[in-house]
């Protein structure tokens, strides 16, 4: 079950974290990080900006936990309306316990289910692009910022094709171009090729973005659908090095029911 | 050798198939053209606003032949014995235990072999691998971890010398591999120093040093070449995995892959000696691959570029050899002068040209 495998990596993580922190760089403080009277990171202290005046969203963040299974669990009753194969999806995935769930396998969780998992990631930001190396499976995802257009027939991918730009302090992603066996999150909330996702990241201070992201997947949902998340700045440590294939033994027991 | 083969060859694959509708095509903004709007790779490589060379941009590093052995400079005498057995074990094998064969990541500074792209900012550099991996290079002043946890790609450190990143890895597990199959400990550290020499040209030279097993530190020069007007593509390595359970080999290969038993005269072998070209896949217009085939004493050898290691070809009859798992076979003209040789690997056969011979 791909719910308790998650868990398992998670408390894999954390008996890693634990034994080796005081050799880690994981207690390195951040430089540059505003800080209160007793040395502890200032969260509420006003979000830096680029040398452009822009925000400057980079840094390591860590999702609002919860999501991993349900990516739709603050929903209302119907918000999420699903087309019939994907109701029927939906529920296959749901009874065999999400066996053949993609990430079971180590394939890259895709965007944006990126946003549900519970491991931190790095956000870098440059001239002309954004990047985001994520903990989980040790992957990473590109957003253009240069002017560029979504591709028009792109070869589908699990991280999709993203674009940005700015809307005031708001930064506005548009994403296309995922394959058509995309998971939303672990219970299986399907994707296609047909989706394109938009996400707005606001950093409201030092120590938090708000996410808002909309699904547009006509294929797999009669209507678009919205969710809201927030990440909390994570300084002071590192990321880990996740290597989703080493001594693997778990995929043989992902037999469903 | 046939490493290469393969990574050059799984790419072209990759490429043809998704061009037409990627961003391959998309030219980079920002970068120096020529009048006739194609990059101007002689321009002078650009500075960050705090007067660094900027190093970003996609990049493509070949180490060549030391991609099979990167400890070619090394005397067998500087090498433990147990090390360059297990070496030569793994090349009998072909590497069918190669923890990248598993999708396992490589060390870190070898992100640089193949295309990656160089994320420079203030505090750390990212490095993105189209094999779908990253790598972070801290630049914020931190020394390396005393007792790092082993890692496969390790921990990077960089700081600038003047007009060279130096950048300084420790924190290995004994894992990976250096090429085709020598070994390293966890006291293994590597020192990259990147050089931008222009806007395309960038000088690398990595340093590798592992007392436990090699008794002086060893290097390799790479000359990395920017990539421009392209995108890195996405790649899963693992997804419908179905290679592994293949990875077999029996004691006769084993045998094959030593020595077939096959004895070709003298004068046959000496006119398969030249330089020999083919096209690189991965960039048709630019400077084709040289592959030498030398003769020293009765075996024939091949080198790539005429530097580095030098492979063994095993005869299995007058005109066949294997190296490495690949077969190539010689092809002559009426005349009975050799015009070139085929060789086939798992993704199809190449054609490589004969140019003419090697100098004296």
């Amino acid at each position: 079950m791909v719910h308790t495998l998650s868990l398992n990596k998670t408390l894999t993580g954390l008996i890693i974290v634990a034994m080796m922190s005081p050799a880690q760089w994981l207690e390195y403080p951040t430089p540059g990080v505003p800080r209160l009277p007793d040395g502890k990171p200032n969260l509420t202290a006003p979000a830096p900006k680029t040398a452009d005046g822009k925000p400057d969203l980079s840094g390591i963040w860590t999702t609002k936990v919860g999501y991993t299974g349900n990516i739709a669990r603050d929903l209302k009753p119907g918000e999420l309306s699903f087309t019939p194969w994907a109701s029927e999806l939906y529920k296959h995935r749901q009874e065999t316990l999400s066996k053949d769930d993609p990430q079971g396998a180590c394939v890259l969780s895709g965007v944006p289910r990126e946003h549900v998992v519970p491991y931190p990631f790095k956000i870098l930001n440059t001239s002309g692009m954004i990047v985001i190396l994520y903990e989980a499976l040790h992957s990473y995802r590109q957003i253009f910022m240069d002017g560029r257009k979504l591709p028009k027939d792109p070869n589908p991918t699990w991280m999709g094709y993203s674009v940005g730009h700015w809307d005031g302090d708001t930064l506005v992603v548009e994403s296309s171009g995922f394959v058509d066996n995309n998971w939303l999150d672990n219970g299986g909330h399907p994707g296609t090729e047909a989706m394109k996702l938009t996400e707005r990241f606001r950093r409201r201070d030092y120590g938090h973005i708000d996410l808002q992201f909309t699904i547009n997947d006509p294929k797999a949902y009669t209507k678009p659908w919205t969710v809201n998340l927030e990440f909390t700045a994570t300084p002071d440590t590192e990321l880990i090095e996740y290597v989703c294939d080493e001594n693997e033994k778990d995929l043989k027991h992902l037999v469903g029911k | 050798m046939i490493r290469s083969f393969c990574v050059i060859c799984a790419t072209v694959i990759a490429l043809s198939v998704p061009a037409a509708g990627q961003w391959l095509k998309y030219k980079t903004p920002g970068i120096p053209r020529t009048v006739d709007g194609s990059p101007n790779l002689k321009a002078p490589a650009p500075k960050t606003p705090d007067g660094k060379p900027d190093l970003s941009g996609i990049w493509r590093g070949d180490p060549g032949g030391y991609a099979v052995n990167m400890a070619a400079d090394l005397k067998p005498s500087e090498i433990q014995p147990w090390a360059e057995k297990l070496y030569k074990q793994r090349l009998e094998d072909l590497g069918k235990d190669s923890p990248s064969y598993r999708c396992m990541p490589q060390i870190g500074p070898y992100t640089s072999f193949g295309m990656f792209k160089i994320l420079q900012t203030p505090a750390v550099i990212g490095v993105l691998s189209e094999g779908g991996v990253y790598r972070q290079v801290l630049t914020d002043g931190r020394p390396l971890p005393e007792d790092p946890n082993p890692t496969w790609m390790g921990y990077s450190v960089g700081h600038w010398d003047e007009d060279t990143l130096v950048v300084e890895n420790a924190g290995f597990n004994d894992q990976t591999w250096l090429d085709a199959g020598h070994p390293h400990s966890e006291e293994l550290r590597v020192t990259e120093q990147f050089r931008r020499k222009d806007f395309g040209r960038m000088d690398l030279k990595m340093t590798f040093s592992d007392p436990k097993i090699y008794s002086r530190p060893f290097s390799i020069d790479v000359e990395l070449e920017l990539v421009p007007d392209t995108e890195l593509l996405e790649y899963v390595c693992n997804e419908n995995e179905k290679d592994v359970k293949h990875f077999l080999i029996t004691e006769e290969d084993r045998k094959q892959n030593r020595s077939s038993g096959v004895k070709v005269a003298s004068e046959i072998l000496v006119r398969y000696a030249g330089i020999y070209e083919m096209l690189n896949p991965e960039d048709p217009k630019g400077k084709p691959i040289s592959i030498w085939i030398l003769m020293e004493g009765d075996q024939l050898l091949t080198q790539m570029n005429g530097a580095g290691p030098k492979i063994p070809l095993v005869a299995q009859s007058n005109t066949t050899f294997t190296v490495l798992g690949g077969t190539a076979q010689f092809v002559t003209d009426d005349h009975g002068a050799v015009t070139h040789f085929v060789m086939q690997a798992v993704e199809g056969d190449f054609k490589i040209m004969r140019k003419g011979d090697l100098p004296k």
